[in-house]
């Protein structure tokens, strides 16, 4: 059934069907609709779930691993401060293997004190052990959030499905709300491979000394290395039952290009349209979306770029001292590979917009520019400001 | 796993059965908590210091009759109390600032109604006597608290009482609308079981006094201010005493009371319309007038300021204008004569000026402005003053004063003279005078045990959070010896734990029936409404075993003893080797029934 939905109702719909036990949360904008719709969905009884109310963003991650370790299905989310104040959490998260599904709606972290979209808060958190989708739109904040259990659960890491502020979560689109029926077939109830058990009480999670703390780091590797084989097979069924697949990257119009920007969210549809654009005028552009940040999809990126000959990488967010996050990945994805040079550009930072002209920008400075230049290239910046 | 899933990654993880006892987690800690009681403010606001958040939490269990002799430990006439109160606990309720005090005298009354039937319990016996005999001036409410507490303590007391029934004010000045006699005897019938002997129709004469010192080894005087004060102005001896008359109403002399006071001279008869001023602003000149009410004479208060400065209790004014009583504000009587069977009364109209001293406003004549009302009779309720002028003459012989005592050098009489009750009391009113009942008892305990100079400091070390108030469990080393005297403040209590809730009171009689009889006006609560009442407690600064404590200790370091018990001697204790200090239990204990402190401090 369509329906006309914000992506927080999207993200919130896609948790009533995948029948989570336990939601906690700890308001945040832009993250609020979604929590609001949940604890709606908790009270009139839509959902037969506990909403936890606690009194921090560190407090709601470690309830929900609490109640992920009791062995049920779980959900929270939150954005930028309050994704920072989870940190510690986080890694507690993935490193007690509990799969627990997060939304994280993108937004700058102060100060100054900003509320728009900005993706340096998710990738802040990137070497947690937390798998990373973002989406583009509102049908794929709904579908990625219910294919999100179905990793979680398959390979035991916390999933962070990601989408930008304002631009993603409070825009409405007609969305496909699946039927509960064909969802539940989809995803089964939850069965945990472990799980706190009163009748035989066990502590998790507890000291793990020199003799084997290197091994719990290289299964949580092995559980990462497996996810993509992982996610084609569960996207796959995915497509059987609604139709609708992505894969870890989306490729427009890549095979015969010559350049192609990388780029990752809603920057992802404003780029379509310059690529259209470009095409007619008769340049070989493509597109490549960046779905899935962890694991990077080392493979999926080296085959779409394996002949272009320029790759330029649109980052809505900075590495202070490095540049664009999505660059730095993408030039170690590409090391041993396919040579080409790749241009690194930020722009959009802090919810500022990024218009068809800054995409268009990005591929004539490609063009143009024998080399990269060393440092990423910041777009739209009113320099006058700095002097 | 959802079973379609194959090929799973590895999930190596640390997971075990042994016990995490091992990491002994206390040793990281640099503070501790630790259970204290500490002060409940109405407890400290109670003249009487009785143990209410204790008292609250078992009446809430339903244990009414332990609640009721948690009540009796402090307080031998909770009966009598819970009627006629001024309930000053009820103003340092910290629940007054959450929406409205606990309904702390009303379920005083309640519980001595469930509980206080029965025969006196055992345990208020006491074990040994000490072979001192003590002599009481007055069966008030002073006299009678202080032979309850010394009996208790072992000493042998005789109270002398000029009227013919013990009770004092408690009988004679309070009508029974608000008392009934039926619960005062019952009250005093608790303290004649322990012993005490009540010479009734035997004043304390000075010749009696005289010879004291060969029988007893100590005086109590509390005899009170039974005396009306007269209207000093011309034609004054034309108004009628009003205590006097609330004297001879309860002495069941009404009628030969109300002819006494000529109010059937009326040639006319008793059809002819009867009327009464009484002049004053105290309960005194409400009881007054609401007890010629029940008469069947119309009474008006005349009171030289205005309702808002009247000393009566606003309840009770506000009763005695319901039921019909008219009140005449800024009128002060400058002279009264005869006028045919009535009496003439000349009122002076007053005007507000500035708040005085004690904040209420002054008044002065409007010049000028004086007129003429006519009424059957004229009563005076302006004071009182002692029976015997001696009595506060005493006073003035120096002393040591205690708060609600004063013990009066050993002079003529012979032996150790101690003043108290309305004699000595800066608040007139029945909790101070037991208050002083008490206060007599600790200090004539101490005098004979430890000497005189032993008593000023063995009275502090009972006064409750360092207030006015003393305690006769701290007195004698009970468990709330052990409290802290830290006063639990609103800001202490996490209010998380508790929701609004304004409930109903227990009613009272229709105006018009009240009006008409003497049966008591306040309707008791009813059991559902006590429980909800005792409920509403915070039980401010002790464990009633909600156990939070245990629930939110993250390191499950608060051990429960005695699970199994069925719940009278449930305890709790911290396991130090396991509580890092983090201070968890103090945040969720609603009523602040713990401290946290350094360790080593």
């Amino acid at each position: 059934m369509k329906m006309l939905l914000e992506g927080s109702q999207a993200c919130a719909e896609a948790v009533r069907l995948a029948r989570v036990k336990v939601v906690s949360a700890y308001p945040i904008t832009p993250q609020t609709h979604i929590v609001e719709e949940l604890a709606k969905f908790c009270s009139e009884g839509s959902l037969d779930g506990r909403f936890l109310c606690v009194e921090s963003e560190h407090s709601a991650m470690a309830a929900v691993i609490g109640a992920a370790a009791g062995g049920v299905r779980t959900f929270t989310a939150s954005s930028s401060q309050g994704l920072a104040l989870m940190h510690e959490m986080l890694h507690w998260a993935a490193g007690g293997r509990l799969p627990i599904v997060m939304a994280e709606v993108n937004r700058a972290l102060g100060p100054g004190w900003n509320l728009w979209a900005d993706q340096t808060d998710s990738l802040a958190q990137r070497d947690t052990g937390w798998i990373q989708l973002y989406c583009a739109d509102g049908q794929e904040v709904l579908d990625t959030t219910l294919q999100a259990y179905r990793l979680a659960e398959a390979v035991n890491l916390p999933v962070m499905v990601i989408l930008d502020a304002f631009f993603l979560s409070h825009t409405w689109e007609p969305v496909d709300l699946p039927d509960q029926e064909k969802v539940d077939r989809f995803l089964p109830p939850y069965s945990p491979r472990f799980c706190m058990n009163t009748a035989d009480p066990q502590s998790l999670h507890g000291v793990a000394p020199i003799g084997v703390y290197m091994e719990m780091r290289r299964s949580m590797q092995l559980a990462m290395e497996a996810v993509p084989e992982h996610l084609a097979r569960i996207e796959e069924e995915f497509a059987t039952l609604f139709g609708r697949s992505y894969g870890p990257v989306e490729s427009y119009l890549c095979d015969d290009a010559d350049v192609i920007l990388v780029t990752s969210g809603t920057a992802a549809g404003t780029a379509r349209v310059a690529v259209d654009q470009l095409r007619n005028e008769g340049e070989k552009a493509g597109l490549l979306r960046i779905r899935m940040f962890r694991p990077f999809p080392v493979r999926s990126v080296r085959q779409v770029l394996k002949s272009v000959q320029k790759v330029a990488v649109l980052d809505r967010n900075c590495s202070f001292g490095a540049g664009g996050i999505f660059a730095s990945e993408l030039k170690s994805a590409l090391h041993g590979g396919n040579p080409a040079p790749v241009y690194s550009y930020i722009a959009g930072l802090g919810g500022r917009d990024i218009t068809v002209d800054t995409i268009r920008q990005c591929f004539s400075l490609t063009r143009a520019a024998a080399r990269p230049d060393i440092e990423s290239v910041w777009l739209g910046v009113k320099e006058e400001l700095l002097k | 796993m959802t079973p379609h899933d194959a090929n799973l990654p590895p999930l190596f993880m640390p997971i075990s059965s042994a016990p995490t006892s091992a990491n002994r987690t206390g040793s990281w800690s640099s503070r501790q908590p630790r259970y204290e009681g500490k002060t409940a403010p109405c407890s400290v606001h109670c003249p009487c210091g009785e143990d209410i958040p204790h008292i609250e939490m078992l009446a809430a269990r339903g244990e009414y009759t332990e609640a009721w002799r948690t009540i009796l430990a402090e307080n031998p006439l909770p009966g009598s109390c819970g009627r006629v109160c001024f309930h000053p606990c009820e103003g340092g309720c910290n629940r007054g600032e959450f929406d409205d005090p606990v309904a702390i005298n009303a379920l005083e009354r309640f519980l001595d109604d469930r509980a206080g039937c029965g025969p006196l319990p055992a345990d208020f016996l006491p074990l040994s006597t000490s072979g001192k005999r003590i002599a009481i001036a007055g069966s008030g409410p002073a006299g009678l608290a202080a032979a309850w507490f010394l009996a208790r303590l072992g000493h042998e007391c005789e109270i002398f009482e000029s009227a013919p029934e013990p009770g004092g004010l408690l009988r004679y000045g309070i009508p029974a609308y608000r008392l009934p006699a039926a619960v005062l005897d019952r009250e005093i019938g608790r303290i004649t079981e322990l012993g005490v002997r009540i010479r009734c129709s035997t004043p304390l004469e000075k010749e009696l006094l005289a010879n004291a010192a060969s029988q007893y080894d100590a005086l109590f005087i509390g005899c009170g201010n039974s005396r009306g004060i007269g209207l000093d102005l011309p034609g004054g001896e034309y108004a009628l005493d009003g205590l006097s008359f609330l004297r001879a109403v309860r002495s069941g002399s009404a009628l030969s009371g109300v002819d006494k006071y000529r109010l059937h001279d009326d040639p006319q008869g008793a059809a002819a319309p009867r009327t009464a001023a009484i002049i004053g602003g105290g309960n005194t000149a409400i009881d007054v007038a609401r007890t010629l009410l029940r008469l069947g004479i119309t009474p008006t208060i005349l009171y030289r300021r205005r309702r808002e400065e009247m000393p009566a209790f606003s309840h009770e004014i506000d009763s005695a204008l319901a039921e019909g009583v008219h009140l005449i504000e800024l009128s002060a009587p400058l002279a009264i004569r005869p006028a045919g069977k009535n009496l003439a009364l000349t009122l002076q109209k007053m005007r507000i000026t500035e708040p005085g001293a004690d904040g209420r406003m002054r008044v002065l004549p409007v010049e000028g402005e004086s007129r003429e009302m006519t009424f059957s009779a004229v009563y005076a309720a302006i004071g009182a003053r002692a029976e015997e002028p001696w009595h506060s003459m005493a006073r003035a012989e120096g002393g040591l004063n205690f708060g609600h005592t004063l013990l009066l050098p050993v002079g003529a009489a012979g032996l150790p003279v101690l003043l108290g009750g309305d004699l000595v009391n800066q608040v007139e009113s029945v909790a101070d005078a037991i208050a002083s009942g008490k206060e007599a008892a600790i200090a004539l305990d101490l005098l004979f045990r430890e000497g005189s100079a032993a008593i000023a400091a063995g009275i502090e070390r009972c006064r409750i959070g360092g207030g006015h108030s003393l305690s006769m469990e701290i007195y004698q080393g009970g468990p709330r010896h052990s409290r802290s005297r830290r006063v639990v403040a609103f800001q202490d209590i996490n209010r998380d734990y508790f929701t609004s809730s304004r409930p109903q009171r227990g009613g009272s009689l229709p105006h018009t029936t009240a009006a008409g009889s003497f049966a008591e006006v306040e309707a008791a609560l009813e059991a559902g409404q006590a429980l909800e009442q005792a409920g509403r407690c915070f039980n401010c600064g002790i464990c009633n075993d909600c156990d939070n404590c245990r629930t939110f200790c993250p390191e499950a370091a608060v051990v429960l003893d005695g699970q199994n018990s069925g719940g009278s001697d449930r305890e709790r204790r911290i396991t130090y080797d396991y509580c890092k200090g983090c201070g968890v239990c103090l945040t969720e204990c609603p009523r602040c029934a713990m401290v946290m402190e350094e360790v080593g401090s």
